[in-house]
């Protein structure tokens, strides 16, 4: 019981290692700093879409904000 | 020559610095970036302040006329400034240097073997180096309206006295 | 058909003043200094086939950008409505006659067309308000207000948001809730639910001003998986009180054999509708629950943009949404963006198609086609190019369908083959311009 449980926490603290390491370093975000890579490119795009589809169908949003981009400052 | 343009004038310098810093990363850390017997000829007894940046970092850009200021200001004093470049692309910080030109020293790290020596974890990062060769300083980020801070700090560092009187 | 404003512009807002924040947008080479203003209009023309919706657009985003990434947004965008919708009442071999949802007037459908109601000429004014600023070196949150007024509805709302990175900032967890009260004053009054249609001058089936409450709260994580990609994962919570009812819209009353809508004659000297019709009811309560990810890829100079996004309500409908963009560019200052959005959606469960005659009520009716069943399509293409100030321009065409499906066990005697959904057909089309100042 005890070593399942330990085991246990060593998976989730692999795991929460792991996404620890995933990513870049802070000067390789050259290619995510650019326009065309932010999650949102274009918000008056995006909101206009979110209105018609709102006003045409039963669902609506889902979309975040926040992230990515240049990490700077 | 006061107004030292975008380029490496001492080509072997650079290298020597980061080779340096390299080894003494395996070694026992001393506390002083530059050690004693290290002598670059520019660095010794100066402050330094070694600013990491890259071309499409747009607080990096905010801080270039900044850091045109303070060495314009306190070169005469003993204050070097070393604008780290690293971009993964050399010809954008070129691009971005003839747009904005700097005033003050462009280095390119481009194994970033200075980046990951000095630990950098933000864009952009400046460290204020002391006549001691110690790190007095790091900031994370470049905020105006921490302009006057930074510059007292660099003030305060040009008061104390090194181990080369100047 | 009535366009509601609802916290999703806020929230497309919010992601806009995060994206500034983050990207290195191009700057004028003789500015010393980064633009204090950002500007990014849009027309928008969208129509139906057949003489529906028609809707032209007019739409501003201005950012005034602050001293170390403050940001304060703000968005007016205005619209005009013209065009016909589906009322809600089937087909019938014979002409029908409506009374208009003022009292004042009818107005007839001729035998065998899909009865539309064009009553709806309206104009809609919808604006937003939000500042966005660091809070210490890792955090960053935001706050804002949004109103929208058309002749017959009033919303008004607040939103906050706060996002804080992890791991060198390739980890982001943010957090987003918005607030909305909603006012319904519709055009002769609310109707009772499931009251008659009556004849012009009645009003003995209608109700005052309607209120409408809706709760949003956003949690995601974004994780930059590489130097070219970076993916985003949102959890969205909707919780919708109060009148949710469309007051216009109607089902027919059938008779339970034939499945033709009984038929009525209005009061001597009076004008007023030919069949019965009965005014629709919904649930005044809604929770939707959603799950959406996104990711960007770059690939050599192209980028890929996906998504998905599943939702679920206690209104028993689920749907799908797949979105798929490529951004190509054609040489250093144009690009072409085709773009395919999939969606599908399963009906709520109080939608039908008729109410039968004799036949105990439902708690809840609906026959609004937006409650259905069906698939939607989108496929488009957008253009933009920088023009030679450095400002940006674009233009996108979209075709948009819906095709339904009408369960076999909603259509009764000599409503199947003869009622179908209402598919839709509809134009795209938008010219966007982003300028700095």
């Amino acid at each position: 019981m005890n070593r399942t449980r330990l085991g246990f926490v060593a998976l989730i603290a692999t795991m929460a290692c792991g996404c620890a390491s995933m990513g870049v370093e802070p000067w390789e975000r050259d290619i995510l700093a650019k326009d065309e890579m932010q999650l949102t490119t274009d918000p008056i795009e995006a909101g206009t879409d979110d209105h018609i589809y709102f006003s045409k169908e039963a669902s609506s949003g889902g979309r975040g904000f926040g992230g990515g981009g240049c990490g700077c400052n | 020559m006061k107004h030292r343009k975008s380029g490496n004038h001492f080509p072997g310098l650079f290298p020597m610095l980061v080779a340096y810093l390299l080894v003494t990363t395996l070694a026992n850390l001393p506390q002083s970036v530059f050690a004693a017997d290290f002598d670059p000829d520019d660095l010794a007894g100066k402050v330094v302040v070694l600013d990491f940046w890259a071309s499409w970092c747009v607080p990096c850009r905010r801080s270039f006329p900044w850091l045109n200021t303070m060495h314009d200001r306190y070169a005469d004093d003993g204050l070097v400034i070393v604008g780290v470049n690293l971009d993964l692309d050399r010809a954008e910080a070129e691009r971005f240097l003839s747009e904005f030109p700097a005033s003050f020293r462009i280095e390119y790290d481009e194994p970033k073997a200075l980046a990951k020596r000095f630990e950098v974890i933000a864009m952009p990062s400046s460290y204020l180096i002391g006549r001691d060769g110690k790190i007095l300083e790091q900031h994370l980020g470049f905020k105006e309206r921490k302009q006057a801070e930074y510059e007292a700090a660099i003030v305060s560092a040009l008061g104390q006295t090194g181990s080369d009187d100047e | 058909m009535k366009k509601r404003n609802t916290q999703s512009v806020s929230t497309a807002l919010a992601a806009a003043t995060c994206t500034l924040l983050g990207s290195g947008a191009p700057v004028p080479v003789q500015a010393q200094e980064d633009p204090a203003w950002n500007f990014n209009t849009a027309l928008l023309y969208y129509g139906e086939d057949n003489s529906r919706v028609n809707d032209y657009s007019f739409s501003i985003l201005a950012n005034r950008l602050f001293v170390d990434d403050r940001v304060l947004s703000m968005g007016l965008t205005l619209d005009t409505l013209t065009g016909a919708t589906p009322n809600g009442a089937i087909r019938q071999d014979v002409p029908q006659t409506f009374t208009r949802p003022s009292g004042n007037a009818v107005y007839t459908v001729p035998a065998g067309e899909l009865p539309l109601d064009d009553t709806f000429h309206d104009t809609r004014a919808a604006l937003t308000v939000g500042w966005e600023q660091p809070l210490g070196r890792l955090w960053k949150g935001g706050v804002g207000f949004s109103g929208s007024k058309e002749f017959d509805y009033l919303h008004l709302g607040i939103n906050g948001n706060i996002a804080r990175d992890f791991n060198k900032r390739n980890t982001t967890l943010s957090a987003g809730v918005s607030l909305s009260r909603d006012t319904w004053d519709p055009v002769g009054g609310a109707p009772i639910p499931f009251a008659p249609m009556l004849d012009v001058g009645a009003t003995g089936n209608k109700l005052g001003t309607e209120n409408k409450d809706i709760l949003d709260i956003v949690l995601g994580v974004t994780q930059v998986v590489s130097r070219r990609m970076i993916v985003q994962l949102n959890y969205s919570f909707s919780d919708n009180s109060g009148y949710l009812t469309d007051p216009y819209k109607f089902l027919s009353l059938v008779d339970g054999a034939t499945g033709d809508t009984l038929t009525r004659t209005p009061a001597p000297g009076a004008a007023g509708p030919s069949h019965e019709f009965r005014f629709e009811n919904r649930p005044q309560a809604r929770t939707k629950h959603s799950l959406y990810g996104q990711t960007k890829y770059y690939m050599n100079g192209k980028v890929l943009d996906a998504s998905y996004r599943y939702m679920t309500d206690d209104w028993e409908i689920d749907s799908h949404t797949v979105d798929v963009r490529l951004r190509w560019p054609l040489g250093e200052s144009s690009y072409l963006e085709p773009h395919f959005r999939f969606y599908t959606q399963t009906a709520a469960d109080f939608y039908r198609i008729s109410l039968v005659d004799g036949v105990e009520l439902p708690a809840y009716a609906s026959s609004d086609y937006r409650l259905g069943e069906f698939d939607a399509t989108t496929a488009g293409l957008k253009f933009g190019w920088k023009t030679g100030s450095g400002n940006e321009m674009s233009v996108r065409v979209e075709t948009y369908q819906q095709n339904g499906t009408i369960p076999p066990q909603l259509l009764i005697g000599n409503q199947i083959g003869r009622e179908t959904y209402p598919d839709l057909d509809a134009l795209i089309v938008q010219f966007s311009y982003r300028f700095s100042r």
